[in-house]
C-alpha cells in the first residue's frame, strides 16, 4: 500500500485536475474585442469553490487570414491584464454550477498612441453534469472497470457584461467584451491513473443574433449581426508528484486548438472575421495536505509561426492563481 | 476535535461571505455601460443632421484637411473634388491600425473593390494610419503589411486630425463623393455597403 493512500488522495487529484485541465478558453482582446473567462470545475467532493487569478496577455504580433505571421507596428507594446474571479457551487450529487467574471484593463502603446483602459469582461455562467457517480481516479488497472473516466456534460452561457464595439466607447482601445451572448455545449473527459492524469475536453459554441444600432459610440442604421459558431478541443496530460508533507505538486501539458467561424451582417458573411488559433499551455499547481488551498501557475503560448493560426493575434498568457475549496 | 471542526466551519463561513461580497461590491462598480449589449435594441437612435452642412455624418460636407502621405506628399481633400487639382469621383478612407482585422478589410477592398470599379471612374482609395506617430513609421507598417505600391495612398494621421473630425474608430470607412458630400461614414463591415454606394454613385 502506498504510504500516502487514504480518503483524501482521490479527492486532490481530482481536484487538481479539473482546475487544470479545463480549456483555456480566454480570448484576446485589444482590436478584436474579448476578455472573455474561463470555465471552473469543481471537485467531485467538494460542495464550492472560489477561485480567483491574474493573466497577463502579451501581444507578439498576429497571423493573417492565410496563416502568415506578422508583425505588430513598430514601436507597439499591447498588453492586456485580467483579474478572474470564479465561484463554483455543487446543487446535487452529479451537478454543479458556476460563474466566473474577469475585469479587465488593456495597455495599448503604439508609437503615436498610448491608451489604458478598463472595464468589466464577459462573464460566463456554466452547469454541469458529472456522469459518474463515484471518483474513478484508480492506481493500478486490475480490472476493466478500473478505466472507467470522468465524463462531464456541460453547458455555459456568456454574458455581454465586457464593454463592446457597441456599448458608448469613445473608440476601439476601450473593448473589454465582444458583445454576443454564447451558449456553448462540453464534454470534458479524464482519467487519473496515479500519478498520470489524461483529458480531453471538445466544446462548441453559438453566438446568438443580436441587432446593432451603434458602432463604436456614434448611432448608426440597425443591422443584424452574429458572430460565427466557436469551437474548441484540449488535450491534456498531467503527472502529479506527492511530497512528504502530503502536499502535491503537478505539472500539466495541454494543446488547445480554437477556431471560430465568419461572422454575418444582415446575413452577409464578413471575409475579415473569423479566426483559427493552435497554443500550448504548461502550469504547475501546488496543493496543500488539507486540500482546500491550490495556487497555479501556468503559460499559455500561440506557437509563432506560420500557419499555426489564422486572423488571430499571437499570445503569450502567464496566469497565476488561487482555488480555496470548501468540503 | 470537535473546536477544530468547528473552528474550520466558522472559518470556511466568514472567508465565503466576506469573498462573495467583496466580489460582488468590485463588479457591482463596474455595472454601468452595459446595457446596450444585455438589451441590444433595433431601434434607429441615429439624430437627424442638415444635408449640405459641415459635419461627419452622411449627407453632410466633409471639412477640408491637409494630411502627410507616407511618401511624404501632403494629401488634401480640396485638391481630390471636383474643381481640385487631381480629381476622383469618389474618395474613400479607411482607417487602420495595421492589425488583423484591418488588414482583412483592406484586402478586401484590394482584392474585391478595387477589380470591381477600375473600370467605372476614378476612385481614390486612402488607408489613414491613426497609431504611427510618424510618417516614418506608417511607411514601415504600410510596407511591411504589403502596401506599398498597392493603389492606396496611406496617409499618417499623427495628429488625429482625421481621426477626430470623422469620429473615427479602427475600421472606420468614409465615402466622400466628389463634391465634398459624405456618402458613407460606418465601420466597414461586410463591405458590401461601400460596394452599394460606389454603385449609385457611379451609375449617376
Amino acid at each position: 500500500m502506498h504510504k500516502y493512500q487514504g480518503k483524501w488522495r482521490p479527492i486532490k487529484i481530482t481536484t487538481i485536475a479539473v482546475t487544470l485541465l479545463n480549456p483555456t478558453l480566454t480570448f484576446a482582446a485589444s482590436c478584436c474585442g474579448g476578455g472573455s473567462s474561463s470555465g471552473l470545475t469543481l471537485p467531485k467532493t467538494a460542495t464550492a469553490m472560489i477561485d480567483l487569478s491574474i493573466n497577463q496577455e502579451i501581444y507578439n504580433g498576429f497571423w493573417l487570414a492565410d496563416g502568415t505571421r506578422a508583425e505588430d507596428p513598430p514601436g507597439s507594446d499591447l498588453k492586456q491584464f485580467r483579474f478572474n474571479t470564479g465561484f463554483a457551487y455543487r446543487l446535487a450529487d452529479n451537478w454543479q454550477t458556476s460563474i466566473v467574471m474577469p475585469y479587465t484593463w488593456n495597455r495599448n502603446k503604439y508609437s503615436g498612441t498610448e491608451r489604458n483602459t478598463h472595464g468589466l469582461g464577459d462573464t460566463s455562467i456554466s452547469l454541469l453534469y458529472e456522469a459518474f457517480d463515484d471518483i474513478t481516479c484508480v492506481w493500478k488497472v486490475r480490472k476493466l472497470s478500473d478505466l472507467k473516466p470522468s465524463i462531464y456534460w456541460g453547458a455555459s452561457l456568456t454574458l455581454p457584461t465586457g464593454t463592446s464595439p457597441y456599448d458608448d466607447v469613445s473608440d476601439n482601445f476601450d473593448i473589454t467584451g465582444r458583445g454576443f451572448y454564447r451558449v456553448d455545449g462540453t464534454l470534458h473527459v479524464e482519467k487519473t491513473i496515479y500519478p498520470f492524469t489524461a483529458a480531453v475536453t471538445f466544446s462548441h459554441g453559438v453566438h446568438i443574433k443580436r441587432p446593432v444600432n451603434k458602432e463604436n459610440g456614434n448611432y448608426v442604421e440597425p443591422y443584424n449581426k452574429q458572430l460565427g459558431n466557436r469551437t474548441s478541443i484540449t488535450t491534456a496530460a498531467s503527472y502529479t508528484h506527492f511530497m512528504e508533507s502530503l502536499d502535491t505538486l503537478t505539472a500539466t501539458v495541454s494543446y488547445n486548438y480554437l477556431t471560430e467561424e465568419k461572422s454575418t451582417i444582415d446575413g452577409v458573411k464578413d471575409s475579415a472575421s473569423g479566426f483559427k488559433k493552435n497554443s500550448i499551455t504548461t502550469a504547475l499547481a501546488w496543493a496543500n495536505s488539507d486540500n482546500q488551498w491550490i495556487l497555479k501557475l501556468s503559460w499559455n503560448h500561440s506557437i509563432d509561426r506560420d500557419n499555426w493560426g489564422e486572423n488571430f493575434p499571437i499570445t503569450d498568457v502567464f496566469t497565476t492563481g488561487v482555488s480555496y475549496v470548501f468540503q | 476535535m470537535f473546536l477544530q471542526q468547528a473552528l474550520a466551519m466558522s472559518f470556511n463561513n466568514l472567508l465565503f461571505r466576506y469573498l462573495t461580497i467583496s466580489i460582488c461590491l468590485f463588479y457591482l462598480t463596474a455595472c454601468g455601460e452595459m446595457k446596450n449589449d444585455l438589451l441590444p435594441s433595433d431601434s434607429d437612435l441615429q439624430e437627424s443632421v442638415e444635408s449640405g452642412t459641415i459635419g461627419h455624418r452622411p449627407s453632410q460636407i466633409s471639412a477640408d484637411f491637409e494630411v502627410t502621405s507616407s511618401e511624404g506628399n501632403l494629401f488634401t481633400l480640396s485638391s481630390s473634388l471636383e474643381n481640385g487639382d487631381t480629381p476622383a469621383d469618389a474618395i474613400i478612407l479607411y482607417f487602420t491600425m495595421w492589425c488583423p482585422i484591418c488588414l482583412g478589410h483592406s484586402d478586401h477592398m484590394f482584392n474585391t473593390v478595387m477589380p470591381q470599379f477600375r473600370d467605372r471612374g476614378d476612385i481614390t482609395y486612402v488607408l489613414v494610419d491613426h497609431i504611427s506617430g510618424s510618417t516614418a513609421l506608417t511607411r514601415a507598417s504600410e510596407i511591411a503589411s504589403g502596401y506599398s505600391d498597392s493603389g492606396f495612398i496611406t496617409l499618417a494621421d499623427t495628429d488625429h486630425i482625421l481621426f477626430k473630425q470623422f469620429h473615427a474608430s479602427n475600421g472606420t470607412t468614409v465615402v466622400i463623393s466628389s463634391t465634398g458630400e459624405i456618402l458613407l461614414n460606418e465601420d466597414y463591415r461586410t463591405g458590401e455597403n461601400l460596394i452599394e454606394v460606389l454603385d449609385e454613385l457611379l451609375a449617376q
